[in-house]
């Protein structure tokens, strides 16, 4: 006993082993010549994430808007009036949705930077991983304005802001500095040449709300880059791009590429149908009856516009064609029971009939869809593109050239050609085509019809055309400064 | 441990033995002679000390209790001792034979206190100790040990809201000593460091022994934070030489109690409810008078260096429910022997224990509260009858037939435990002993998870689904002391202990769950779901290991039975730790001193005041928390074709950074206390206080996300938070315990015990470390519907944990509409704490003749609790269409609350309690069969009657939120009943207990 008592000394020092995972240091010393690929994959799969999930990026800028809205019914949906707030421009810099939005963008860039680090020597991927990046500042830009760069240069502790208009010169450089050693292919799910080009088109659109100076042509010469290439067309089935089997289409540039199995997080069903809708698809879970859109943004569709096919609208059936019935419909709904979704909404809180309110069809609910779909989710669409050459055009003066690109997208929607063209015009034709895109808001503050009034909402105040740097981002990092006006 | 009864005994016969021969040589006329008895067991005592009063005459009695004894003519009184018996005196008078029965001494089986690493007369002690011995522990239907001692020791919380069998119970020794590493006590089972509860069955233990303060703890270091509770088994006979046989069997009848009243059918149509037409009492049908069924047997002996104890133990749980219950049986074999004399010894504890559990699917009981009324249980339409298995169901949000769901989901559990110990000790010197002890706990767990397609929650979406998982826990402990004791004057006593210890735990599971079946056939054949990937499917495994070495030594000091002192320290280095802190070191000091010996102190046959201060700690739960791991991503089809599948990948995710700074938990407590006993110990008892700091507790705080990591230099956050150690919290409380031993001259004794505890509640100093942190941290929202986003626990600094924050009510407007002080969430104000500001249990021994009496109450004082069927369910709002609505006697009826409803303070109720926790009659019955030596007949009730203003569920404090299942918020958000608690039940036992010859 005693060599044991006092044997034990050998293996005093201790080495934690890791059984059911990896570590950083795993992945260092890894030899694996498949190793770069999945830890690109797991970068990717960070901006898959929760992007069309509840409380994520994709619902901060679409409740925001006016074209969605999450109403206040009854018992369900008050949930700390977060969404009421956010719908009458009232939020505070602590709801949730922001902080979600704001770790869902840098813990994707933290990883991006390891694996630079990590890959020194292999410059395509470091061309890649920083278009990438830059597809994530991006968001942080539109959303949030002032925020940090860090890169894999970045040292010492917590980032201070940058101001927008250095984001915006980062996200250019990164973008124009990589282009060339990007793939010159189509992968939809990685990004490459024409997905860069795209991606400055977008950010030179808005270059003006981003740094106070427009950049019209540079964003014309982007749109042309991808439209002259050939390599994309509009589908002739509009909805083709939002189907459950949609990887397939001519028209989507970059995707998310959802999967019911292998990559949940676009949990659209769920959010906006009514309970009862669980029948209408054979739906693996009950629906939230969440989000649906306004009766005005609705109003602006034409009764022949395809597009208006984006909603639900209308009386609700099962999948065996058996009227729905809501037993527990409001005593004062005009439509009773049976269910109907009606473009009218009685009110936004506190007692928002529960069948009030056109919702979000644009994206096909599979029969037996789970509560994830598999539909890829379109982050950039060739129909974009071409609204902004049309804009792009507009906006130098160009107005033939403007027509004929947005009369190609009104073509395709079945609707009569523009022969004049004003920027409202344009403006609601990108709210039709970009409808449940999160493109609205970005698009209503480049308009300048952010602060304006509409339905249950007041003017608001100019500053809130940014959102606030999450005040639990705050927390944690002390060195950021909000935005101002909050 | 050392039992030193065999050597006392020993000594005793050889004195007694010398003197009967002196005797002998002047052999006299008259003698006495007779036999001594146990008056409770109705035994003979062999080895009792039979001497003339005054005179140092005397003899033992032999093995049948037999003695004679020459008397001379002055002798009038024999005095007859034995330990562990009450010293008797009898009147010779003219008698020549007689039959003494002596009895039990309580006070004396108390004197020895288990304490880690050895046993102390309790007059030694010098630190918050409390030994609990079986007479005390609580009566009826008890079959987790942890629930013998509910309330018995101030101090030590034990809770169990609501009825369910399947439940563990809540065990927090002086209140919270950390977020979520461990809050538990530390079990001590023979020696075996964080044995589990399921290797003993209540009716094998011989005490409990509890260390509740930081000096007694600190000998376990990095884990006795949260206390440390020593179990001890029976391990041998209870007389030399003798066989003991005891089988005890009891049957429970166990009934609902207390629902929560609701409105009937007719009252629900009247107020607007939807009609189906038809009428049904949810609760009525969900519920039955439960039978359960226990029996223990065992066998016990001693003799010379041969000691054993062997025991089975079934138990038959069966709740209010059909569908929750648990069988379990246990093995357990004590076994030690001696050679050379006795100064090797060996010890073997081997234990094996199978337990079946099933469970329903809780949310039965909420529906079974709030299920419309006019609803049919089942329905004979063609599609009810094909989807739903008949059982009536509506497309309603949260609304699912109650019958059914107890009925369509199953799940079971099966646990598999078994403890083996071996432990030997050599005397190297009569005052040098070497012992080693190898253990090894393991642990398996297999559940099985069920909904049928016919389930409407789960199973009907889901096309009928099931899963299997398997959990396995190995802790293998060796540990090695050297114990050395030595006089170093007359009056100055000191032991020394020094030892080392290895300490491996590997955790290992698998889990699986497939859907879409062809039959319901459930977990039995996972190969019939026909879809393994996707939403309700599952596959899975994790394994974990870890390692913790010890080196630990103590010295106890006893200077003339009048000071005392210890001081122990112990080193831990532990695997889990960061790399840069990987050894935590863990000193306690206390002294003590009986001022009875120094001075006179009239009625006090005791007065130690004593003071301790130790440092103990908390290991982080997971062995890999330093290390930030990365897990297992979304699967990523890189090309998108489904057809190529060489291109598939599970992506890796990091969700917590590294900190190689990452350590233990500290706590620091202070004590001072005071051991009393008065009228020569007829009263005994003790008090203490204490304050506690506790610093650096383990959480995962929110970092900034894709800057560089300052715990892992050269690397990026990857993920928003990173385990740190952080956070100050401060605590104190006094406590109080005495008993009175047998009051009463005559028949009728009463021995009345009593303790309380006064928290002074927790209070969080900091909840930050350097730059990271927070100034609150909030948790627990009420749920859906619609109240499902704020928060009502605030946990803020230099405030109380778990302070419940929300808007006043204010009144009601004449058509019963809220009047509240604020909609706004900055402007809640401070509404109640669900952190009792005291416990107390009061236990009433009586006993009469052959009969004996005792009950307990318990009780809390001072805490809240959010009454979530209130807070849902009791207005007339639009919900109350769809849902039947409570009606408590709080619930305002005029006029009727008619807003939709949101959390306020008038759902926030004062939930102190009193409770008739359990009481039992019991009866010896006397025999003289040559078999039996004793029969005893009880009846036991549990949870007899409760008095409280509350009126929900249960008024028990709530000192975790059920709904949260992540360990390190759910303490941070205590007060909340949720709607899925199981109903209260009062239980009826009625049992046997027989010892054989």
């Amino acid at each position: 006993m005693l060599p044991l008592t006092f044997g034990l000394g050998a293996c005093w020092e201790l080495d934690q082993e890791v059984l059911d995972g990896v570590t950083a240091d795993d992945i260092a010393n890894s030899t694996n010549p498949n190793l770069v690929n999945v830890l690109k994959a797991s970068a990717y799969s960070r901006i898959v994430g929760s992007w069309g999930a509840h409380n994520s990026i994709w619902s901060i800028q679409e409740v925001s808007s006016d074209e969605m809205v999450i109403t206040h019914k009854a018992s369900d949906w008050e949930d700390g009036r977060q969404w009421i707030k956010m719908h009458q421009h009232e939020w505070e810099t602590k709801e949730e949705s922001f902080n979600n939005s704001w770790n869902y963008c840098y813990t994707a860039i933290g990883e991006i930077n390891n694996l630079i680090i990590q890959y020194p020597d292999v410059v395509e991927l470091k061309a890649e991983l920083s278009v990438l990046r830059a597809l994530v500042y991006m968001w942080l830009i539109d959303a949030f304005g002032n925020v940090p760069i860090v890169d894999e240069n970045s040292t010492g502790g917590n980032p201070t802001n940058n101001s927008r208009a250095e984001v915006f010169a980062f996200i250019e450089s990164s973008i124009k500095d990589n282009l060339d050693l990007l793939s010159d292919g189509t992968n939809k799910y990685t990004v490459n040449q024409l997905t860069a080009h795209a991606m400055l088109a977008k950010l030179y659109l808005n270059a003006e709300i981003y740094t106070g100076t427009p950049r019209w042509a540079d964003a014309e010469t982007a749109a042309d880059m991808v439209i002259q290439s050939g390599k994309y067309s509009l589908t002739s089935d509009f909805f083709a791009n939002f189907a459950e089997r949609n990887s397939g289409s001519t028209e989507n540039i970059m995707t998310l590429p959802y999967d019911q199995n292998n990559a949940g997080g676009f949990n659209l069903p769920m959010m906006t149908l009514h309970y009862l809708n669980q029948q209408t698809y054979n739906l693996q879970e009950q629906p939230w009856n969440g989000y649906s859109s306004l009766e005005e943004f609705y109003n602006s569709f034409d009764d022949n516009d395809v597009r208006i096919n984006s909603f639900l609208e209308g009386p609700q059936y099962a999948a065996d064609g058996s009227r729905l019935n809501d037993i527990s419909a409001e005593a004062g709904d005009p439509d009773g029971q049976p269910l109907t979704f009606t473009p009218e909404i009685n009110m936004l809180t506190p007692n928002a009939f529960r069948q009030a309110g056109v919702r979000v069809g644009k994206y096909e609910f599979a029969n037996g869809a789970t509560s994830s779909l598999s539909n890829d989710y379109p982050l950039i669409r060739y129909g974009d593109i071409l609204l902004v050459k049309a804009e792009a055009a507009f906006r130098q003066g160009d107005i033939s050239d403007a027509l004929t690109y947005i009369n190609m997208i009104r073509a395709r929607a079945k609707v009569a050609p523009y022969n004049t063209l004003t920027a409202d015009d344009i403006f609601d034709e990108r709210g039709r085509e970009m409808f449940a895109e999160a493109s609205r808001r970005t698009d209503m503050i480049r308009f300048g019809k952010w602060n304006q009034a509409w339905w249950e909402k007041a003017q608001s105040e100019p500053f809130r055309a940014l959102f606030p740097i999450p005040q639990q981002a705050i927390n944690a990092n002390p060195n950021l400064v909000q935005n101002p006006g909050y | 441990m050392t039992n030193y009864l065999p050597n006392l005994k020993s000594l005793a016969l050889t004195i007694a033995l010398t003197l009967s021969a002196i005797l002998a040589v002047n052999a006299q006329s008259r003698s006495i002679s007779g036999t001594v008895m146990d008056a409770g067991l109705g035994d003979p005592v062999p080895g009792a000390t039979v001497m003339v009063k005054g005179t140092t005459r005397g003899t033992a009695t032999d093995v049948d209790g037999k003695f004679t004894l020459p008397l001379q003519p002055e002798d009038q009184v024999l005095v007859i001792s034995f330990v562990g018996y009450l010293t008797q005196e009898v009147e010779i008078g003219n008698q020549s034979t007689i039959t003494i029965n002596l009895e039990e001494d309580i006070q004396s089986l108390e004197e020895a206190v288990v304490i880690g690493y050895g046993s102390q007369d309790k007059k030694e002690i010098t630190s918050a100790v409390v030994g609990v011995k079986p007479e005390d522990f609580n009566r009826g239907n008890v079959s987790n040990p942890a629930q013998l001692l509910q309330g018995k020791v101030a101090g030590l919380s034990i809770t169990r809201p609501g009825g369910n069998p399947n439940n563990a119970f809540n065990v927090r020794l002086r209140g919270l000593s950390t977020f979520g590493a461990n809050s538990s006590p530390l079990i001590v089972l023979d020696g075996v460091i964080g044995a589990s509860l399921e290797n003993v069955d209540p009716n094998d233990i011989q005490s409990i022994d509890v260390l509740k303060d930081g000096s007694a703890a600190a000998i376990y270091g990095a884990r006795g934070s949260s206390g440390v509770i020593l179990i001890t088994t029976t391990k041998q006979g209870k007389r030399e030489g003798a066989t003991n046989v005891t089988v005890n069997s009891f049957a429970t009848l166990d009934k609902a109690a207390n629902l929560i009243p609701i409105l009937s059918a007719e009252e629900f149509v009247e107020r607007g409810g939807t009609d189906f037409g038809s009428e049904t009492d949810w609760r009525e049908e969900l519920i039955d008078d439960a039978m359960s069924f226990t029996t223990n047997a065992s066998i016990s002996g001693s003799f010379g260096n041969s000691n054993y104890m062997a025991s089975v133990n079934y138990r038959d749980n069966n709740g209010i429910v059909n569908g929750v219950g648990n069988e379990r049986l246990n093995t357990r074999l004590n076994l030690s022997q001696g050679a050379l004399n006795n100064r090797l010894r060996f010890n073997v504890n081997l234990s094996f224990t199978n337990l079946a559990k099933e469970s329903i699917n809780d949310a039965a009981f909420r529906y079974a509260t709030i299920y419309n009324p006019t609803a049919p249980i089942y329905e004979d339409t063609e599609d009810a009858i094909e989807d739903f298995g008949g059982y009536f169901q509506r497309n309603l949000f949260d609304f699912y037939n109650p019958v059914a769901l107890a009925n369509q989901q199953k799940f079971v559990e099966e646990v598999k435990s078994n403890l083996l110990s071996y432990r030997a000790e050599f005397d190297i010197l009569s005052n040098l002993t070497l012992s080693a002890q190898y253990s090894q706990d393991r642990k398996n767990e297999l559940l099985g998870n069920f909904w049928s397609m016919q389930d409407y929650q789960v199973g009907f979406g889901a096309a009928g689904s099931a899963e299997r998982i398997t959990r396995d826990r190995a802790q293998r402990i060796f540990e090695s002391t050297l114990r050395y004791e030595i006089d170093l004057s007359d009056k100055l006593n000191m032991t020394l202990l020094g030892g080392a210890g290895m300490q491996f735990t590997k955790n290992e599971g698998f889990r699986a769950r497939v859907r879409q079946y062809l039959f319901d056939q459930g977990w039995n054949n996972l190969g019939g779901g026909a879809i393994r990937v996707g939403n309700f499917t599952e596959v899975s495994s994790y394994a974990n290991e870890d390692q913790l070495n010890s080196l630990f030594g103590r010295a106890n000091f006893n200077w003339d039975n009048t000071f005392f002192v210890s001081a122990s320290v112990r080193s831990e280095t532990y695997s889990g730790f960061g790399a840069n802190n990987q050894t935590g070191i863990f000193p306690a000091f206390s002294v003590g001193s009986d001022f009875t010996q120094i001075f006179d102190m009239g009625l006090f046959s005791q007065f130690k005041p004593r003071v301790s201060y130790g440092v103990t700690g908390n290991l982080p739960p997971s062995p890999t928390l330093a290390l930030g791991v990365f897990g297992n991503g979304n699967r990523i089809d890189l090309d998108g074709d489904p057809l190529t599948q060489n291109d598939i990948f599970v992506g890796i995710v990091q969700n917590s950074n590294p900190n190689r700074d990452l350590k233990w938990e500290t706590k620091k407590e202070f004590n001072v206390g005071l051991d009393f006993g008065m009228f020569n110990n007829k009263v005994t008892g003790s008090v203490d206080y204490y304050t506690r700091n506790i610093s650096d507790l383990l959480f995962n705080v929110p970092v900034a996300p894709g800057a560089p990591n300052p715990f892992d230099p050269g690397r990026f956050n990857t993920a928003s938070s990173t385990w740190i150690n952080l956070a100050d919290l401060r605590a104190a409380g006094f406590e109080f315990a005495a008993s009175v031993n047998q009051i009463g001259n005559g028949k009728l004794k009463w021995t009345p015990t009593l303790n309380f505890t006064i928290y002074d509640k927790t209070t969080i100093e900091s909840l930050s470390a350097g730059d990271l942190g927070f100034e609150e941290l909030r948790f627990a929202t009420p749920g859906s519907p619609g109240q499902n986003n704020i928060p009502i626990i605030y946990n803020r600094v230099g405030e109380n944990l778990g302070d419940i924050y929300g808007p006043r009510l204010l009144g009601y407007t004449e058509d019963g509409q809220y009047i509240l002080s604020t909609t706004k969430e900055d402007e809640y104000e401070k509404l109640g704490n669900g952190l009792p500001k005291g416990e107390f249990g009061f236990t009433n021994s009586f006993m009469y003749g052959q009969w004996s009496l005792n009950f307990f109450l318990r009780g809390a004082w001072g805490h809240d609790l959010y009454n979530s069927y209130r807070g849902f369910y009791e207005n007339n709002d639009p919900g109350a269409v769809t849902w039947n609505s409570v009606i408590t006697d709080k619930t305002p009826t005029n006029p009727l609350v008619v807003s939709t409803q949101t959390f306020n303070s008038s759902y926030v109720e004062d939930a102190s309690f009193i409770r008739l926790d359990n009481a039992e009659l019991g009866y010896n019955v006397k025999t003289n069969s040559a078999n039996l030596s004793s029969l005893r007949i009880y009846f036991a009730a549990q949870n007899l009657f409760t008095i409280t203003g509350y009126t929900g569920i249960d008024p028990e404090v709530r000192t975790n939120d059920s709904e949260n299942l992540d360990a390190f918020t759910s303490a941070l958000s205590p007060g909340i009943e949720r709607r899925n608690t199981y109903f209260q039940t009062r239980s009826f036992t009625m049992g046997v207990t027989v010892n054989f010859k």
